[in-house]
């Protein structure tokens, strides 16, 4: 290319229009980065929907008990892996800090009542079909002052990556919702969390494999899984 | 002001320079008005005396004063200017093998530096126009041709070529292939803005009544061709950019030599900043006070921050993993999910930033070499500088505060 020199006085017409430019590129930067995340929680809202009417239809199923067998109802449960993949979802969203955290907060309360609403049907069918789902209630807080969550959160992601049947509902401690607070109030889950609750009964602070495998002897009647799958539990 | 505020703020400042840059150069490639218009076919050939400063240069020397005695410029307008700088191998030997080409000048002096021998010289010519070719490279037969008629304009004080690396032979130096072609186009579209501020040892060429009347070569903290373009800019003279007389440099083969020498340039510039502060965000040197300085002087904190973001974050990550597999144990499982893409706006921005950087090498390439394919190498540059460079500023950061000086070697 030919030799170049030039005078330095400043152009500003570049500068106004490299300015322009990288505003443009950081204005459609924000705006796709909202446009993909507002695909996820459309995403999210629409399986919190399908599983929001799944146990609809349960409750409704569960009230026509009496015309039905309690195998059908069995049936038509919703599988824990459905309702730990939200909860992912909704993690990796709220870690993710994007400027929809209002709505994501607000799809999390719904997933706790949900999760609060699929745990009573699930102890109510237990009790009426001689079912014997195994249960975990695990109460974490991610504000920075549970230090073990993350291992408590992992270590329950073993256990239902051996048992996929374990049901396992996982709660943020602080999070505001009225359903939730009083499952913690009757429950008595004090703020020194982790927290997990196995057949009615807080053990606070971190829980190993084995420990909870102790505490848990009807985990042994959980059929075990052959291959894992790459879920996790939020913490 | 919030972390995430700070990183959007740097990240802003970062991606509107290297806009700007390419903006410049678009401009100036549409608007044509080429210097070479006024040099085409034109015959001006003053008389110029190269100088090949040599500190124990005994394995490289041959080679560099060979290309010199073959340039395609008129032999009695042609001094080059071999210094001897004190070594203690064969490099006088290999200098005197050359002696008995009129042309060559040995000459021989107790160690003092680079610039004491450019000065040795500058004093024994009395050549229009002098220039400098470090010892570790070579010049293309037609790179003074190209150069020499530019200085018909006389506020023209100083000409830099198009320095190209030797043929690469490890991956540190197709890196280095892909950072020297970045060069073409940074130092190309500076001289368009007037605004270069090295004048590099690899042939360089300057007009030897400026060199003289703004007192010469000085130490520069090491970095005495950055030291000269500043004092050049600062007398109000401008530096011209000629990338088709093409020089072919070495550049380190190993990760400590790459350190210690980016350690001195970038000292050397932080050095030079302090003694040239005076030029920073003046409107009085133009872009070259407004943006240019002090944006290259914000972009050494830019790439210590980003760096400092990277590694903790890593180290953070990498804890998570061993907690994780302290409870699970090690297990692999890739699965892919299009949910948990990072689609945030700051990675995009990233995306963007490295995109326009290939953007950049791929126009240095044209210009320096007229092909249209960046080198091989664009993409190891591209990984891994921003984690390499960050360390060699960082260092030089500090060691130019504490002002520790740095050695060539």
């Amino acid at each position: 290319m030919n030799p170049v020199s030039g005078s330095r006085k400043a152009r500003w017409g570049t500068y106004i229009i490299a300015f322009l430019i990288t505003a443009l590129i950081f204005a459609t930067a924000f705006y796709a980065s909202n446009y993909f995340n507002n695909q996820r929680i459309a995403d999210i809202r629409a399986t919190q929907d399908d599983i929001s009417t799944d146990i609809l239809s349960l409750e409704t199923q569960f009230d026509l008990l009496q015309e039905h067998s309690c195998s059908d109802v069995a049936e038509n449960t919703i599988l824990p892996s459905e309702m730990t993949s939200l909860g992912d979802q909704l993690s990796y969203m709220e870690a993710q800090g994007s400027s929809n955290q209002d709505e994501v907060t607000r799809l999390k309360r719904l997933y706790s009542i949900l999760e609060i609403k699929d745990y009573l049907l699930m102890q109510q069918l237990a009790a009426k079909c001689n079912l014997n789902p195994v249960f975990i209630l695990y109460f974490y807080s991610n504000k920075g002052d549970c230090t073990d969550c993350e291992k408590q959160g992992y270590a329950l992601t073993s256990l239902s990556e051996t048992y996929p049947e374990l049901r396992v509902y996982s709660f943020d401690y602080n999070l505001d919702v009225g359903a939730l607070q009083t499952l913690i109030s009757i429950d008595n889950v004090s703020d020194q969390l982790p927290a997990v609750v196995i057949n009615g009964k807080v053990y606070h602070g971190y829980q190993s494999v084995s420990d909870i495998e102790n505490i848990l002897p009807q985990l042994s009647t959980l059929k075990i899984a052959t291959s894992t799958a790459a879920t996790s539990t939020k913490k | 002001m919030s972390d995430g505020i700070v990183m959007y703020v740097l990240l802003f400042i970062s991606l509107y320079f290297e806009v700007f840059m390419l903006v410049s150069f678009l401009r100036r490639h549409s608007s044509g008005g080429s210097i070479v218009s006024a040099t085409q076919g034109n015959v001006y050939e003053p008389k110029v005396a190269i100088v090949v400063p040599c500190f124990n240069e005994g394995k490289t020397l041959a080679a560099t004063v060979t290309s010199l005695l073959s340039l395609d410029y008129p032999h009695d307008k042609l001094e080059v200017y071999v210094v001897d700088d004190g070594s203690r191998d064969n490099t006088l030997a290999v200098a005197n093998a050359f002696g008995t080409d009129p042309r060559i000048h040995v000459l021989h002096k107790e160690n003092g530096g680079k610039h004491s021998a450019m000065n040795l010289a500058l004093s024994m010519t009395d050549a229009e126009l002098i220039g400098c070719l470090d010892a570790d490279s070579v010049v293309t037969p037609g790179a003074l041709r190209k150069i020499a008629p530019i200085f018909e304009n006389q506020s023209i004080a100083a000409v830099t070529p198009g320095i190209q690396t030797k043929k690469p032979e490890n991956l540190l130096q197709h890196m280095q292939e892909a950072e020297y072609r970045l060069g073409i186009f940074v130092r190309f579209t500076l001289a368009s803005l007037g605004s270069a501020y090295i004048t590099p040892g690899p042939f360089s060429i300057f007009r030897a009544s400026v060199v003289r009347s703004t007192g010469g070569w000085k130490h520069g903290h090491s970095t005495e061709d950055l030291e000269m373009a500043l004092r050049i800019q600062d007398a109000g003279y401008m530096i011209a950019n000629a990338p088709s007389a093409i020089v072919l440099t070495g550049t380190p083969r190993t990760l400590p030599a790459l350190f210690r020498q980016r350690v001195r340039w970038s000292y050397g510039f932080l050095r030079n900043g302090v003694d040239y502060r005076h030029m920073f965000a003046s409107k009085k040197y133009g872009n070259l006070g407004v943006i240019i300085l002090p944006t290259a002087l914000l972009s050494i904190g830019i790439a210590v921050y980003f760096f400092v973001h990277l590694v903790l974050s890593l180290l953070q990550t990498l804890m998570h993993q061993v907690v994780k597999i302290e409870i699970l144990g090690f297990s692999f499982h890739p699965s892919f999910n299009a949910f948990y893409i990072d689609t945030s706006a700051l990675w995009m921005i990233v995306l963007v930033s490295v995109s326009i950087v290939v953007a950049l090498i791929t126009v240095g390439t044209y210009i320096g070499t007229g092909k249209h394919r960046p080198p091989m190498g664009t993409a190891l540059f591209v990984l891994f500088y921003s984690l390499l460079a960050p360390v060699w500023l960082g260092t030089a950061a500090v060691r130019a505060a504490f002002k520790t000086g740095v050695r060539w070697r």
